[in-house]
């Protein structure tokens, strides 16, 4: 980690590892939003990592915010910091004004009508209840942010309890509307990016309470951590993370280094790698954390449940392993077997 | 307490000027692997060719770590790094060389006398000399420090008696480093185990037989020492020292790429043989393999760069190695579930099948050779604190 990842790292261990616990978790599902760790959060700057320092922001790369999106997955952190900070990003990179307070990503291309309004559903959009505006992109691949005015909210929610709300706009006019040098179903992409570092976070959650529990809890006279088939689920578990945690990593510098070019081998193969990976390792992650904690790890009351269903949840949103095995499988096949060692080594 | 940060692999790009390098072993190897049928080349580093070796070592593309006074390269392990990574996903038939190159060509630098460095460096370095592993004995396999083996000081060196096993090419090496008992270690049996640099051409008292493996094929040996006279010299690095010698020995065996490029040639040629019919479905899986390919390999890559930088990557080695062989494993299966062609032997069928046919068969090796799963898993449960 370079200096400016180690105080990121520094910063976000100290804001979430004190606050967000069991009861905070417990507390905000009754309650909903934070609105009190969100100004924390922004005070520290964590939504603005990726704006530049004119913007007020810290004008870090994709790896830096690397950190900050793999700690919202680690701590379970019940806000919208990765998509906000996704959207502020999108949106100063088309030129189009910034907007204040949460940000609801539109998962996918929208149709504007002939009058340059929009109406129709956006289902399952990230926080939209909370949202203070919403970014996305056009079907001819521009940036498009509209505010709340012409909105109706259906709310719902993932397995973990965090906001998926359905958001109907009626005529609604964009507060911007800019070109954007990114794929149309950007939003999509940088989704997947995202959902693969909060998976690389939970992932390291599961993997602590699991040392930890195992290594507290006794049966049979010795400690479950003692057992030689607890070590073995033990050190899956570690290799599942690390796998994540590394590809993950990998996707969000090649963002930084290759960006998206038009046309050949950019940094769509490692975020596809990593959403396809970190998707398909959720199966694992889970079923050996579960299993080494036994019945308490089933409750409600302990904590491993926050991490595990965001898991299951994070799997599936931004396209799970089969969509984005897909998307590799294309790629493999269209570059051919025998570019298939270059395309890995880039 | 668990450190997550103990498991993290950092992050390592290879600087731009290895991009030449990788060209120029690239184009080299086009040309070179020719005359290689996709079976022969499946084979990777169980393919044995002294003629290539001597190529590759032509080319500067051996012991290039090693230092150059003694005739090595001295260029940085991740060059090394680029040229391994490259002929193993190429397939090239690196067997000759490879152990020494990987292991003890640098054990030798690490521990040896000039003397021995000077005798043995260069050879390695030109692709002249083959070696072999002497670790594993009939009743010594995973507790690998219980071996028996002995050497006894005579009045001018050493006389050595035992068996070891498994030992790939000891029929055809021109050394052995065997890990030996020196004496009897009173209560520990990591203590009293000593290294020995062997010379299996000129030594008298040494037999070795090839034990056929599965695929019907002798690479690997029975090596039977008996009353085996050895100059006071064999002696490798320090006496009593040989089990941490063994142990660093071991870490080079264990961080390299070979340890899931060993199936590489499959995944790519059953990429072709699905392009025409691939439904959604058997893109999927294929795609979830590339992932893993691109995973494993910044993993890989990370493992490098710590040892380029001085760090132990044990940890990490571990878990490449277990992470790796799953993958090459998984790899047969999922072409029979994808393909409906049936594996067969060299000469007939496609080349798809063939190269099928025969990693099927070496597979069930992955997880054993250079440590057991099992061993790995032990080695990542140490790491987390837990053992
Ligand atoms: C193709 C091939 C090439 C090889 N080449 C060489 C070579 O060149 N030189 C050399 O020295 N050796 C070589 N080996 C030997 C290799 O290192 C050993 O096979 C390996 O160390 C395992 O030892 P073993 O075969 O005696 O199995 P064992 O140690 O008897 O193990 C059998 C099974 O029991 C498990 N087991 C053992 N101990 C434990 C434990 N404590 N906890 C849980 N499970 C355990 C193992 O994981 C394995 O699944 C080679 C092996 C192969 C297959």
């Amino acid at each position: 980690m370079n200096e400016l990842q180690q105080i990121l790292d520094d910063s976000v261990t100290r804001l979430f590892a004190a606050r967000v616990d069991r009861e905070f978790l417990t507390a905000t599902e009754e309650a909903g939003f934070s609105a009190d760790l969100w100004s924390l959060a922004r005070e520290q700057g964590l939504t603005h990592v990726l704006v530049s320092e004119q913007g007020g922001g810290m004008n870090a790369g994709w790896a830096d915010a690397y950190v900050v999106v793999r700690a919202c997955g680690r701590y379970a952190v019940p806000l919208p910091i990765p998509e906000t900070m996704l959207g502020l990003w999108l949106l100063e990179r088309a030129g189009a004004p910034p907007v204040d307070g949460v940000i609801g990503l539109l998962p996918v291309p929208i149709a504007l009508a002939v009058d340059g309004t929009f109406s129709g559903d956006m289902p399952r959009v990230p926080w939209g209840r909370d949202a203070t505006a919403f970014v996305g992109t056009t079907d001819d691949g521009r940036l498009v942010c509209f505010d709340t005015s012409a909105i109706a909210i259906r709310e719902d929610s993932n397995l973990a309890r965090e906001p998926r709300d359905d958001v109907r706009f009626e005529r609604a006019r964009p507060l911007a509307l800019q070109p954007l040098d990114l794929p149309l179903d950007a939003v999509h992409w940088f989704g997947a990016l995202l959902r693969s570092a909060q998976i690389a976070g939970a992932a390291a959650g599961c993997l602590e309470l699991s040392v930890r529990y195992t290594s507290e809890r006794e049966q049979f006279g010795r400690l479950l951590s003692q057992f030689q088939a607890i070590q073995h689920h033990l050190a899956e578990l570690a290799g599942g993370m690390a796998s994540v945690d590394t590809i993950a990593h990998a996707a969000f510098t090649a963002v930084d280094d290759d960006g998206f070019r038009t046309g050949g081998r950019d940094a769509r193969f490692e975020i596809a790698a990593a959403k396809c990976r970190a998707s398909e390792a959720v199966e694992m992650l889970t079923r050996i954390s579960h299993q080494v904690h036994g019945a308490i790890g089933f409750t409600y009351e302990y904590a491993l449940q926050f991490l595990t269903r965001r898991l299951w949840s994070w799997r599936a949103e931004f396209g799970a392993h089969g969509q984005w095995g897909e998307v590799l499988g294309r790629t493999a096949i269209e570059q051919g077997g025998d570019r298939l060692w270059a395309c890995i080594t880039n | 307490m668990l450190n997550l940060d103990s498991l993290r692999f950092p992050r390592h790009a290879l600087p731009s000027a290895l991009e030449d390098l990788r060209r120029e072993v690239r184009a080299f190897l086009a040309d070179a692997l020719v005359p290689y049928s996709a079976v022969v080349r499946s084979n990777t580093w169980d393919g044995f060719d002294p003629e290539f070796s001597r190529k590759l070592g032509a080319r500067g593309w051996l012991g290039m770590a090693l230092p150059k006074q003694y005739g090595g390269h001295e260029r940085s392990a991740l060059e090394r790094y680029v040229v391994v990574e490259e002929t193993l996903a190429a397939g090239a038939p690196v067997g000759f060389h490879w152990i020494a190159d990987r292991q003890s060509g640098p054990v030798i630098a690490r521990y040896g006398t000039d003397e021995q460095k000077r005798r043995i460096i260069p050879g390695i370095a030109n692709g002249e000399i083959c070696f072999c592993i002497g670790m594993s004995e009939p009743n010594s396999g995973s507790d690998l420090a219980s071996v028996r083996s002995r050497a006894e000081r005579v009045a001018d060196g050493w006389c050595v008696n035992g068996t070891k096993i498994w030992t790939t090419n000891a029929h055809r090496a021109d050394y052995m480093i065997a890990l030996l008992r020196t004496d009897s270690g009173g209560e520990s049996k990591h203590r009293g185990l000593s290294q020995f640099l062997i010379d299996l051409k000129h030594t008298k008292g040494i037999t070795a037989r090839p034990i056929r493996d599965l695929t019907g094929r002798g690479h690997f040996n029975e090596v039977v020492f008996q009353d085996a006279l050895l100059p006071a010299d064999a002696l490798l690095g320090t006496e009593g020292e040989g089990w941490k010698q063994a142990t660093a020995e071991l870490a080079f065996e264990r961080s390299g790429p070979e340890r899931y490029l060993s199936c590489f040639l499959l995944l790519s040629r059953l990429v072709d043989e699905v392009r025409d019919h691939a439904s959604p479905a058997t893109l999927a899986k294929i795609g979830a393999e590339v992932a893993w390919a691109a995973t494993l390999r910044n993993m890989s890559l990370a493992v490098a760069g710590m040892l380029n930088e001085g760090i132990d990557p044990g940890l990490q080695a571990a878990i490449v190695k277990d992470l790796g062989c799953q993958f090459e494993q998984r790899l047969p299966g999922l072409a029979q579930e994808l393909v409906a062609l049936e594996p067969t032997l060299a000469g007939s069928g496609s080349d798809y099948q063939q190269v099928l046919g025969n990693l099927t068969q070496l597979a069930p090796s992955f997880s054993l050779r250079g440590g057991t799963l099992e061993i790995l898993r032990g080695i990542i449960a140490r790491g987390l604190g837990v053992r």
